[in-house]
């Protein structure tokens, strides 16, 4: 088992930036894998299973973030979060419907 | 952003009465009617607006904390109410906790940024035990003004 914290950097490329359903598509994923997920903006660090924490951050569109993972399962989630990202947070799905 | 930005003080409700998420909802989005924020004739399209942005996840964000919000064409700017339940209401937030404590927005739909430096500021906030509790405990508008202004002013200890 690999207890060593993990990172990526990450940018935000949805227009939104970090709004509330990100927030909650993050939360429930770091719930779901179970491991101890972070989201870092300069050097404010938030818990990615809390939602005001993430929201906190403020985080814009363009803006870089950190994101760690440790545990045996730091990988797969960190893998899954970098996805979210990409895909940003299926923002255009529903574009003109909701700011999030 | 500061409360003072986006949140009207004639928009503030110490004493919700509805138990269930859309009672709740109405009862806000009436209170920004009455602060002359929103026109009588959009308050319907507001409200399912805001019931719709729900289906896509709870806006319960915490803390016994909920941010019901959506985009709408008929206002210019941001606008915002404050509500407290008593009781608390079942909001499906993710943490299972019901929620006390609402923030209610309506933001112009080319402006996405006002509403996530609004979400940033309420959260900050939030992460302030003080806040959360005095907040949570107001029992008329006026003790959720003086709260909301001395966070704005900084006079709020941790």
């Amino acid at each position: 088992m690999d207890q060593r914290k993990q990172s990526r950097t990450v940018r935000v490329d949805n227009r939104a930036g970090l709004h509330a359903r990100a927030a909650l598509l993050i939360a429930k994923l770091a719930r779901e894998h179970e491991v101890a997920l972070a989201v870092v903006k300069d050097s404010q660090a938030a818990e990615a299973s809390n939602m005001i924490q993430v929201l906190s951050l403020g985080a814009r569109q363009g803006d870089e973030l950190v994101l760690e993972a440790s545990g045996p399962r730091a990988e797969e989630a960190l893998d899954a979060l970098e996805r979210l990202f990409a895909e940003r947070f299926h923002e255009e799905d529903e574009d003109g419907k909701s700011p999030g | 952003m500061k409360f003072a930005d986006f949140i009207s003080p004639e928009a503030i409700r110490a004493e919700l009465t509805a138990d269930d998420k859309e009672g709740v909802i109405r009862e806000m989005v009436q209170a920004l009617l009455e602060a002359g924020r929103i026109r009588q004739d959009q308050v319907e399209s507001i409200v399912r607006a805001i019931l719709n942005r729900e289906e896509l996840g709870s806006t319960g964000i915490g803390r016994g904390v909920a941010v019901p919000h959506t985009k709408h064409a008929s206002v210019a700017d941001l606008v915002g109410a404050v509500g407290v339940s008593s009781e608390g209401v079942d909001f499906n937030s993710l943490d299972g906790e019901r929620v006390f404590v609402f923030f209610l927005l309506i933001s112009p739909p080319d402006r996405p940024g006002d509403h996530l430096r609004a979400l940033e500021n309420i959260s900050r906030q939030l992460r302030n035990d003080t806040f959360c509790r005095f907040l949570r405990q107001s029992r008329t508008a006026e003790e959720i003004r003086q709260l909301l202004d001395e966070v704005d002013n900084n006079q709020l200890l941790p």
